[in-house]
């Protein structure tokens, strides 16, 4: 009699009632962590070069200028080069090493000097290391 | 019969909510943002400029110059390609001096592009120099 009730079935369940519970808290937690990129509206034509290399730098900060000479800090515009002094070298104040110095420069190839060179310069003195960022030729 | 069958019914009727399926739902959602996410990486060239202090006139003799002539390109005063400002550049053996003999000079006119100058920055970096901007003095 004993041997006949071992020989039943075992259901093996596993238990699911908590799975809900972490899908939900993996979803939050990746909506909390994920930053939107402002900079994808804006209309900017890279240079081209064969050098430029997939980076793998954290930027503290991004910089960018439009075809009509437009520039914009982290997504906002800013009115000229000197802001962009100013909010680097607020943002380094307290930044000792250089792998926390990289910001990021898009700038659209066509143009001029005298409008991106005060941008770069302003980085510069900010104490930022420049990433141009660009396309493979 | 009829009446048995009203009874089945009533049982169903709990008040709970069914939440069986919010797992699935939940890791679809999951799914969906994994393979709907593009991961922004970009491709760039790194270049560290020296915060602006004046060289001796002695030091920047001394100091590879390229220059910028709107699409041309000039290395020590005589015109290059970009190729062959690379092996000028990549001939210096750049990376393997000290900071201070790394510098190498971008001088550019006002209507240089920002394509032009992006190469050259790249041709720098990519040889190890660091990029020293040279500014017109203003006559006053």
């Amino acid at each position: 009699m004993k041997a006949s009730r071992k020989k039943k079935r075992r259901k093996v369940q596993v238990p699911i009632a908590s799975m809900g519970d972490i899908a939900f808290l993996l979803i939050i937690f990746f909506m909390l962590l994920s930053e939107f990129s402002k900079e994808k509206d804006l209309a900017i034509d890279l240079p081209r070069s064969d050098q430029v290399n997939k980076t793998e730098v954290v930027v503290v900060a991004r910089v960018a200028m439009t075809a009509d000479g437009a520039i914009y800090f982290d997504g906002d515009r800013v009115d000229n080069a000197k802001d962009i002094e100013w909010g680097v070298r607020a943002l380094l104040s307290k930044t000792v090493a250089d792998e926390q110095r990289h910001v990021q420069f898009k700038c659209d190839a066509a143009l001029s000097k005298e409008k991106f060179e005060p941008v770069l310069k302003a980085i510069a003195e900010g104490g930022g290391i420049i990433e141009a960022v660009g396309e493979n030729q | 019969m009829f009446k048995h069958r009203k009874k089945q019914e009533k049982r169903h009727r709990t008040g709970e909510i069914p939440t069986g399926s919010f797992s699935d739902i939940a890791f679809l959602l999951i799914i969906y943002f994994l393979v709907a996410t593009t991961l922004v990486k970009v491709k760039s060239i790194s270049a560290d400029l020296p915060s602006g202090e004046k060289q001796s006139d002695a030091a920047v003799d001394k100091t590879p110059i390229i220059n910028l002539r709107g699409s041309k390109m000039f290395f020590s005063d005589k015109e290059v390609t970009l190729a062959n400002l690379n092996a000028r550049l990549a001939a210096l053996k750049l990376a393997g001096k000290t900071p201070e003999q790394r510098v190498v000079m971008l001088e550019s006119t006002s209507m240089t592009s920002y394509e032009s100058y992006f190469q050259a920055l790249a041709a720098i970096s990519s040889n190890g120099g660091v990029v020293a901007i040279v500014e017109e003095e203003d006559s006053q």
